[in-house]
């Protein structure tokens, strides 16, 4: 493993009798970049991640966390991660303060050391002046907030954050992208899992898109999004259920995919402005009303869906 | 409807909860065969009289075979011979409780009680328990009888020693043992007696003589306390499940949804009252009916007597639980209420032990408590044998409680 | 350290949980302080005031011209009236037997005392009798007392009449006095009466001149309050063993509470063995018992006055009730998936288990019980809370260490047991 790789992911397997939530993935985090497990619920990211935080015992395979292994070095690997699990875990009847200082010494710190840590998190949140009152009457905010500071206490090397901005309103969205930055931005190495491309987009040096435990596509952005070259998405609603338009457009050419998904078809073709009009003439002919077009250009939804054939929100 | 429907709906979430169904049921009966079970001296129906160790040291004297039939004869204790064994294990076996008392003929005991001397049975008891006292005393009149039989025998003996004719020291002896012998087995039949009578089960007021001579008291049915006291305890502990609903209708919501409905307040908690009532109901109907069929607890005697005070006692405790689950606000808040009303309901009504044994102002204050009165209602039929008459009273008073409860119920939930 | 860190946050929490707190202290005691309050707690110097026994007496006797003034019926009425007596019946006089039955059946008085006509000729003279106590069937105390003073007037009667009748027709059978039976009578009787009434002079002074009575028990000057006050203590040490088990149920639940809430989980992602966090789990449960335990004897000894035994054996029962009460509780919640299942189990097992553990303890105030009592005591031995039982009361009744060291050592063993399963357990669940 080279000096930069904080985490190596090798051909990790888990199963639970015949169900396979993970089969075989393999990736590396490099050292000080924030990268993204993406991939719908059920897709294995969060079993990934709990093998990677020594919480479930790989069925096979390794991964090796600033060079412990999980298998031969658990604690190892523990003293160099922080966790910030999806659904929020606090002492609701301890107070901010007190959450945060029993955390801190289960991180190990000690005495001034970790009185002055928990002063700094506190501030970090931006929950110093509500650090004596009981968590349990926070706000939902309030508490993602502390759940991420718990996770900071001990300065880990790597931040392993699992789904942090699900259910969230989105003023708080935005607070934990911009602090999940500020942190990559002071050296330490994020390992994100999301569902949500405009995320794992915004955040990540590197990308991982999962799907039924597989890791299918793994790259920066750009390479990823070169999967579907220049392919345009064009998202359409169409007056009234038509086998024979959708059939006219799979044959149309410049047509690559389509899909339907919730009463809207999606399709990814070489370039809308010149496949666009040849839909329309379609569908008239089919006596069919195109209700209304969206045009997006390449993404990690487009890579997705021409991946597996399904929306990233399936 | 829509109260019905409510109602419904809460038993049907109670009834899927199967676990707590049987917990419901199980619960009581198992506690009534218990202390039925321990109450009734189970380990020796024949004879139900206290164990006493009998430890003559006085080798088989004419005295240790008079106060063992004597012993034999009380209404109180029963004698257990004991061999050879120390004061020390004899000791043991009444702290161990295998043994209510003991009582030791020590050696030379008919020797000196003939001669005039003074001469005393040992007795080992704990005084500190109901069962030495009783066994104390139950000695202490065998000993008296004994005593008085030997005063009677030296009496005569000396009047016929004074009588004209010399007989000789042998005939003497004869004379006064024979005299001792008879007048313990008068004792058997003595020519005054107490006799014990009460009502049985059946017509008010009616008196069938038990018994003659000898306490018969014993015979009616343990199972007269310990039935209706579980089965009240039981239903205020049941309680829990109900406020639990309520508390967590709030919790999801769901409270707050249906008040957006056009079920009205007094409809919403007349509909949780009544699912209460229902599960209260079965309850005691299947406790009653296990209690009349396994244990020979006879409540269906008086049939209209019994639906009243299930009635009203149904009642008052649906009213309890809908005011416990109006004011507990989580899970936990509901159980700490319920449990603490039950143990001081429980305590305070005479369900764990009967009120008689308690003090004055203990029972003024418990005959505060609607459980005294349902204690006393269900005793009065299945104990004291009474009617519907009897019951009027504390029917009324739970009713009244029944009412009381209730209101504060439906104006604490006008702030909801 | 770190297991330290865990146990006093577990404890912290517990401290501060309405809920626990209600179970640790309040309701066990709430329960002693209501039969303290039940005994006569507050009767004061006065010690336990126990109610009169509300008495009908009617009486019905007739002594013939033959017998003077004399009236045996009499004579018991003025014995149930007397002053000495005033304390313990309140009697009043039924104008019949149907009327003093109704009043029971009323629940107006406890026992109606029917005196029969023929009482005082039965007495004196010939024919039998027998005086009726019809009794309010659920009552047995004041009935109790009420068959105790009168049966001893019977008795004394009885006695006197058995005395008389017997001597005289053994003598007469001899030959003696055949002539003047009527004198030999009169002779008797009075050399009887004489003796009776001695020995219930000595009786009033306070001497025994019958038995030497030797009490195993630590009874007080008056028997009624110390049979009171072991009905408490009694009562005491069962309240604190039956809810020292649901607190350690309640405690060790919080395995499974914490890992619902995903703070048991996130605990696995630091540094801090999996043995260090069992470790600390445990030793908050330990650590909550014994205070409760230590909390609950001293309030007891201040307020109502319960006497615990000797401090080293003491101490020792107090170890055996810590680590059995524990390790159960761990052992049960090892057994449940999740918290939805400690409410039945809980309640229920916890219940049965404790109930049946101390069972004994309610067969203290029993009259009839020594039987009752083995029963009890054999069944509570089934349950480890009847062990706890077994020792703490042994030390109650003062013994030593030597005493208390079996019921300790098969506290301590099955404690080990219950602990062993229990860890095993969730570390294979926690593997």
């Amino acid at each position: 493993m080279s000096t930069d790789t904080a985490i190596r992911v090798q051909e990790l397997h888990k199963n639970y009798g015949d169900v396979y939530a993970v089969r075989g993935i393999s990736f590396d985090v490099h050292a000080g970049e924030i990268f993204s497990l993406l991939g719908p619920n059920g897709a294995g990211k969060t079993t990934t991640i709990s093998m990677v935080s020594c919480l479930l015992e790989p069925t096979q395979g390794d991964v090796s966390v600033v060079g412990h292994s999980i298998r031969r070095d658990p604690m190892g690997v523990k003293a160099a991660i922080g966790v910030v699990p999806q659904e929020i875990a606090l002492y609701e009847d301890l107070s901010a303060r007190e959450n945060l200082t029993f955390w801190g010494k289960m991180y190990g710190l000690r005495g001034s050391a970790l009185r002055q840590r928990v002063n700094q998190v506190l501030e970090i949140t931006g929950l110093a002046e509500r650090q004596k009152g009981r968590t349990g009457k926070f706000s939902g905010g309030m508490k993602r907030r502390l759940n991420i500071g718990i996770a900071l206490l001990h300065r880990p090397q790597i931040l392993i954050m699992d789904e942090p901005t699900v259910g969230i309103d989105p003023q708080s969205r935005r607070n934990i992208l911009d602090s999940v930055k500020e942190m990559n931005r002071q050296g330490t190495t994020i390992l994100y899992t999301t569902h949500y491309m405009e995320e794992a987009q915004e955040l990540s040096d590197h990308i991982a898109i999962m799907d039924h435990g597989e890791l299918i596509a793994y790259g920066t952005h750009d390479e990823l999004v070169e999967i579907v070259g220049e392919m345009d998405r064009i998202t359409l609603m169409i007056s009234a259920e038509s086998a024979s338009v959708m059939e006219r457009w799979r044959t149309t050419d410049g047509v690559h995919q389509i899909t339907a998904e919730d009463g809207t078809l999606n399709l990814l073709v070489d370039d809308s402005n010149v496949v666009l009009p040849r839909l329309f003439e379609s569908a008239t002919q089919a006596g069919t009303r195109i209700t209304s077009v969206e045009i997006q250009e390449p993404n990690l939804e487009a890579v997705f869906l021409h991946l597996t054939g399904r929306a990233l929100r399936d | 409807m829509r109260v019905i429907d409510l109602a419904l709906k809460d038993l049907m979430q109670t009834v899927r909860d199967w676990k707590a169904a049987t917990f419901l049921l199980a619960m009581p009966i198992a506690f009534t065969l218990l202390f039925g079970a321990i109450f009734s001296g189970v380990g020796n129906e024949d004879d139900p009289r206290l164990p006493v160790g009998f430890l003559d040291r006085d080798g088989g004297s004419v005295l240790s075979v008079h106060l063992s039939d004597l012993l034999n004869a009380s209404d109180a204790v029963r004698p257990v011979a004991l061999e050879d064994e120390d004061l020390a294990e004899v000791k043991r076996k009444v702290s161990d409780e295998e043994l209510a008392g003991a009582v030791v003929i020590p050696a030379g005991y008919t020797e000196r009680v003939l001669a005039g001397e003074e001469a005393r049975l040992t007795v080992i008891v704990n005084e500190a328990s109901a069962a030495g006292t009783t066994a104390r005393n139950g000695i202490q009149v065998a000993a008296t009888r004994l005593r008085g039989a030997v005063q009677t025998a030296q009496l005569a003996a000396q009047r016929y020693e004074r009588s004209s004719e010399a007989r000789g020291v042998s005939a003497d002896e004869a004379f006064l043992l024979e005299t001792l012998g008879k007048v313990v087995d008068a004792w058997e039949e003595p020519p005054l007696t107490v006799s014990v009578t009460h009502s049985a089960a059946g017509d008010q007021g009616e008196a069938s003589e038990i018994g003659t001579s000898e306490d018969d008291a014993g015979e009616s049915n343990v199972f007269t306390q310990s039935s209706p006291a579980m089965m009240i305890q039981f239903s205020i502990a049941g309680l829990i499940g109900s406020a639990e609903l309520l508390v967590l209708e709030r919790k999801s919501r769901t409270m707050q949804r249906l008040l957006t409905t056009s079920i009205s307040r007094l409809g919403i908690i007349f509909g949780h009252f009544l699912a209460i009532l229902i599960l209260i109901l079965v309850q005691f109907a299947l406790l009653i009916g296990f209690a009349q069929l396994v244990l020979g607890v006879d409540y269906m005697a008086e049939p209209l007597a019994t639906l009243l005070m299930l009635g009203a006692n149904a009642l008052w405790t649906a009213s309890l639980g809908l005011l416990v689950g109006v004011l507990a606000k989580t899970e936990e808040q509901a159980v700490m209420y319920a449990m603490i009303l039950m143990f001081v309901l429980s305590a305070l009504g005479g369900a764990w032990m009967p009120l008689e044994t308690t003090s004055q102002t203990f029972q003024t204050i418990g005959h505060l408590m609607p459980t005294a009165w349902a204690m006393d209602g269900f005793k009065n039929i299945v104990a004291r044998g009474l009617g519907l008459s009897a019951v009027m009273l504390p029917a009324g008073v739970l009713l009244a409680y029944a009412g009381v409860l209730f209101a504060l119920a439906l104006w604490r939930f006008r702030f909801e | 350290m770190k297991l330290l860190d865990i146990a006093i946050k577990d404890l912290l929490r517990s401290f501060r949980s309405a809920f626990a707190l209600v179970f640790m202290f309040v309701i066990p005691l709430l329960t002693v302080g209501l039969f303290y309050f039940a005994f006569g707690g507050l009767g004061g110097d006065d010690g336990f005031d126990l109610a009169a026994t509300k008495v009908q007496v009617v009486n019905l006797d007739e002594p013939g011209s033959e017998y003077g003034d004399f009236s045996a019926g009499h004579m018991l009425v003025d014995l149930l009236e007397s002053e000495n007596l005033s304390g313990l019946l309140e009697v009043s006089e039924a104008s019949g037997p149907a009327r003093a039955r109704a009043a029971v059946d009323a629940q107006e008085a406890a026992v109606a005392v029917i005196i029969p006509a023929d009482f005082t000729g039965a007495a004196l003279g010939a024919g039998s009798a027998a005086v009726e106590l019809y009794q309010d069937p659920t009552l047995t105390l004041g009935p109790g007392i009420v068959k105790s003073f009168v049966s001893q007037i019977v008795d004394g009667f009885a006695g006197a009449k058995i005395a008389t009748g017997v001597a005289v027709e053994q003598l007469v059978e001899q030959g003696v006095s055949a002539s003047d039976a009527e004198a030999l009578k009169q002779e008797i009787n009075l050399a009887y009466g004489q003796w009776a009434t001695e020995l219930g002079e000595a009786h009033q002074d306070g001497a025994n001149p019958l038995l030497d009575v030797q009490s195993t028990g630590d009874a007080g000057e008056e028997g009624t309050e110390s049979l009171t006050q072991k009905i408490l203590s009694t009562t005491m040490v069962g309240m604190m063993i039956f809810y020292a088990f649901f607190t350690a149920a309640n405690a060790s639940e919080s395995i499974l509470r914490e890992e619902e809430a995903g703070t048991l989980p996130r605990l696995f992602t630091t540094p801090t063995p999996q043995s260090t966090i069992l470790g600390g789990k445990l030793l908050a449960v330990f650590v909550t018992i014994l205070v409760q335990v230590i909390v609950l004897v001293v309030i007891a000894a201040l307020a109502f006055g319960v006497a615990w035994g000797a401090p080293l054996p003491l101490a020792l029962a107090t170890l055996g009730l810590v680590v059995l009460a524990s390790s159960f509780g761990v052992f049960l919640t090892s057994l449940l998936k999740n918290t939805k299942q400690t409410g039945i189990v809980f309640g229920g097992v916890m219940t049965v288990t404790g109930m049946v553990g101390i069972s004994s303890v309610f067969t203290a105030s029993v009259p009839a019980a020594s039987d009752a009592s083995q029963v009890a005591h054999t069944l509570s031995l089934l349950m480890p809370q009847g062990w706890a039982l077994h020792g703490w009361r042994v030390v109650m009744d003062g013994g030593g260490v030597s005493d208390v060291l079996v019921p300790l050592a098969v506290m301590l063993a099955l404690g080990a047991g219950f602990f062993v399963i229990g860890v095993l357990r969730f570390r294979k669940r926690f593997a």
